[in-house]
């Protein structure tokens, strides 16, 4: 066998959950009584809405209007009326209207026999105008439309499925990998029609890699098996491993399994975004599962479908416990973006005894960009940001290794993320000139 | 369920590493509990007394300046480690206020005094050890020796290291001088030697001479904690293994005080360049535990690699001058304390190399976020 890829520098090892069997469940979830569909779930401006108050929609309609470059159409996920349109925090930050729908009517698509359309007749911008109609976007945040990502990337060097899951709790790629094999082998073949790669890699964890069968549009992928070393999954240690010279930049394009299934859903199918794939997890919850659910759903209701909790959580997080955000309320809807819902215990996050900075090195050990966290921080600290990212602050990807390891509990990651975000808010003129 | 329960929120990382500061220092603590076992074998359990003392001083020292700073830290265990350690360097014999004075000096005013925990730039313990030293060479001079150690190493009052240097002059080496002033090695000693020339070293064209097992093991006079050369090295690989400490900088020290003493070490005994002794200067004296568990204490050593190499090589080259050519024959305790000062030095140098490093990478994107 061969030896398990990985990146050079740092990285950690970390527990990705102990209390889920090795083959989770990947089960339909219910379908919610009401969803609420954020109208920005993609990387640009919110959907202009094009529904009313009292308006009947149906399953699939279109209810937002992409407004501009990196704006994407959001669709109803369940037929029924718009109770509400209303402003709603994001959990990533900032705010964006809903549009509240109630269940009511008949699904038009739900069990019926899907209609297929034979993608190899249509052109690669045909391909584009349905991705862009049926509002695909990427999978993992901050969601780029994959009619803006895709439009602009022709005879490209590299696309890379990333199926790799190195956090507590994530299942859902290496699940839909799995059970799906044959829709995201389609997914991948009518990428590589877009964009014509001359390289296409499958990155896997160290266990799936044997067991996904080669359908069309995975036989001419190559294969590397990673160890499970966090932060493999993002691109520059992806990149380090896979990409060969001039990788990285437009030439190529990273994309996981469940944006290749929404693909395939999108254009063979002629189905909008409406549904993911979300892993649910963590060790407050009962019975951990892989749900295909409506966006829209409310969390509480994927939570309730899992048994509900089994110890009071103390964190709830969307889409990584090492990157991810925390939110306040069950009622917080499933997005396009959002591939995990992870319930932790008081247990599982530990006491936060926040002790000084006794130098052990652990954060640069761990760093995958090769930085000196303790000093980053250690200028932030005496308030002198433009010495921080003179010192690698701007090489950071906030990936939380650093966060992770500190034994002394820092608030590393809140504080170099704060510092970034003051960062892309200011011209980057005068942040040049200040260092 | 209950609907829109309201959670805690945070920011990520949301899950963490299960070590913590206090069970790092716990963990020192525990590595150290070995070589005090043995001192408390080889003296007897009065020797409890002077480590028991040191804790208390230093438990005090830290809750009275904590307590100023209106906190509760005497749970992280870095007070105890600093009391351990002070305790561990005292002779058996030295009366309890010496150590207690020593350690409620070391935590409440070289390290309570400048912010506490991560903020004293001198290592607490050593400046401890210092200030006993300083105010009562005569107590901490005196090695009475009790019990086992008498009846094995043979010179009472003092150590192995001491009596050498004071008698430099009468003997080609350390080991001659040891036999000549009629010391009767153990028979552990004698029997692993034996075994050793015989399956090992009649092969490789050498002789292993009788006495170094003794100092390996421990069979000889020095301060409580120091005896055991093994089982400080045991628990330095525990440290190592689990990262409480960096490899580099014990590794730096033993290399540069090893290549100094071999090459001028035998000029002290009227020998040549290139005929020192390494086995008996790294065994002898407190030289180990001051390497692994106070030259190493991450506080007051630099952090990057490079810097821990100056900082180590500094650090052999000043204990092998001192034990040389300072006052007494004991070194090390001193070489680290000057090499701490040079530590915001080398952190400068380090910071340099940072901005030069970080000026030619090209900034990251974000990812999943913002």
């Amino acid at each position: 066998m061969k030896p398990l890829s990985t990146f050079r520098h740092g990285g950690i090892k970390v527990d990705t959950g102990s209390n889920w069997e090795q083959r989770g469940r990947v089960e339909n979830a219910f379908l919610p009584n009401g969803a609420v569909l954020l109208l920005k779930q993609h990387a640009g401006r919110q959907a202009r809405c094009v529904v009313r108050r009292g308006e009947y929609v149906r399953e699939g309609m279109v209810i937002g209007r992409a407004d501009g470059e990196l704006s994407a159409n959001v669709h109803s996920s369940i037929p029924g009326v718009v109770r509400d349109i209303r402003v709603l925090p994001l959990p990533e930050g900032g705010y964006a209207e809903a549009v509240v729908v109630a269940l009511e009517g008949a699904f038009d698509r739900l069990g019926r026999r899907a209609e297929r359309y034979l993608w190899k007749s249509m052109g690669r911008n045909e391909i584009l105008a349905t991705l862009r109609d049926k509002g695909v976007v990427d999978t993992d945040l901050p969601g780029y439309p994959l009619f803006d990502l895709l439009g602009e990337r022709r005879d490209t060097e590299l696309l890379v499925i990333n199926a790799l899951e190195c956090e507590p709790y994530l299942r859902a790629e290496s699940a839909i990998l799995r059970d799906r094999a044959e829709e995201v082998g389609e997914g991948i073949a009518i990428l590589q029609k877009v964009l014509t790669p001359k390289r296409t890699v499958l990155a896997v964890g160290s266990g799936g890699a044997g067991e996904i069968p080669a359908v069309e549009g995975m036989q001419a992928l190559e294969r590397i098996a990673f160890e499970p070393k966090y932060p493999q999954e993002m691109s520059a240690q992806l990149l380090s491993v896979v990409g060969g010279k001039g990788a990285g930049g437009v030439g190529t394009t990273i994309l996981k399994p469940s944006a290749a299934f929404a693909v395939y859903e999108a254009v063979t199918l002629a189905m909008p975004m409406v549904e993911r794939y979300v892993s649910v997890g963590g060790g407050a919850l009962k019975r951990p599962a892989v749900l295909k659910a409506r966006i829209g759903t409310r969390i509480g209701d994927l939570i309730e479908e899992c048994g509900g909790f089994r110890d009071a959580p103390a964190r709830l997080v969307l889409r990584s416990a090492l990157r991810g955000h925390s939110v306040y309320d069950l009622d917080t809807p499933i997005t396009k973006t959002c591939s995990a819902v992870v319930a932790l215990t008081a247990e599982e996050i530990g006491a936060q005894v926040r002790t000084p900075c006794i130098r052990c090195g652990r954060c640069r050990a761990a760093c995958p960009s090769s930085l000196e966290p303790d000093m980053i921080y250690r200028f932030l600290e005496h308030r002198m940001p433009a010495r921080a990212l003179a010192v690698g602050l701007r090489s950071c990807s906030l990936c939380g290794a650093c966060g992770y390891v500190c034994p002394s509990r820092l608030p590393l990651v809140a504080a170099f993320s704060a510092e970034r975000r003051a960062l892309a808010d200011s011209l980057p003129a005068a942040t040049e000139a200040s260092v | 369920m209950k609907r829109a329960k309201i959670l805690a929120m945070g920011t990520a990382p949301f899950v963490f590493d299960c070590r913590t500061t206090a069970s790092l220092m716990w963990g020192t603590v525990a590595a150290l509990l070995p070589a005090l076992a043995w001192g408390v074998y080889c003296f007897g359990v009065g020797a409890i007394a002077p480590v028991t003392a040191s804790i208390l001083g230093a438990l005090c020292g830290e809750a009275v300046a904590a307590g100023l700073r209106r906190r509760f830290t005497l749970l992280d265990g870095s007070a105890f480690l600093t009391g351990l350690l002070v305790g561990m360097a005292m002779p058996a014999g030295v009366p309890a206020y010496i150590p207690a004075l020593a350690s409620l000096f070391a935590v409440a005013v070289v390290k309570g005094a400048f912010g506490g925990l991560g903020s004293n730039w001198m290592n607490p313990a050593l400046a401890g050890i210092a200030f006993s030293l300083l105010n009562w060479p005569s107590e901490m001079g005196t090695w009475s020796g009790s019990g086992r150690i008498d009846a094995i190493a043979g010179i009472s009052g003092a150590t192995p290291l001491g009596y050498c240097r004071l008698h430099a002059a009468s003997g080609p080496g350390p080991m001659d001088i040891l036999s000549a002033a009629g010391v009767k090695f153990s028979p552990t000693d004698s029997s692993i030697t034996d075994f050793l020339n015989q399956g090992v070293f009649s092969h490789l064209g050498a002789d292993l001479p009788g006495g170094y097992i003794d100092l390996l093991l421990g069979n000889k006079n020095g301060s409580i904690g120091e005896l055991s050369a093994i089982l400080i090295l045991a628990g330095s690989v525990f440290l190592i293994a689990r990262r409480m400490i960096r490899w580099e900088i014990p590794a730096s020290i033993l290399g540069t005080f090893a290549l100094l003493t071999w090459a001028f070490g035998g000029l002290a005994y009227g020998r040549d360049f290139f005929s020192g002794d390494i086995l008996f200067s790294l065994l002898s004296g407190s030289f180990l535990l001051v390497a692994f568990f106070m030259a190493a204490d991450p506080v007051t050593s630099p952090s990057s690699k490079r810097g821990m190499l100056i900082y180590g090589v500094g650090v052999g080259a000043a204990t092998f001058a001192l034990r040389s050519f300072g006052a007494s024959a004991e070194g090390s305790a001193f070489a680290v304390i000057l090499m701490n000062c040079a530590v915001p030095a080398i952190s400068k140098l380090d910071t340099a190399a940072s901005l030069r490093r970080a000026s030619r990478t090209k900034p990251a994107a974000l990812e999943g976020g913002e």
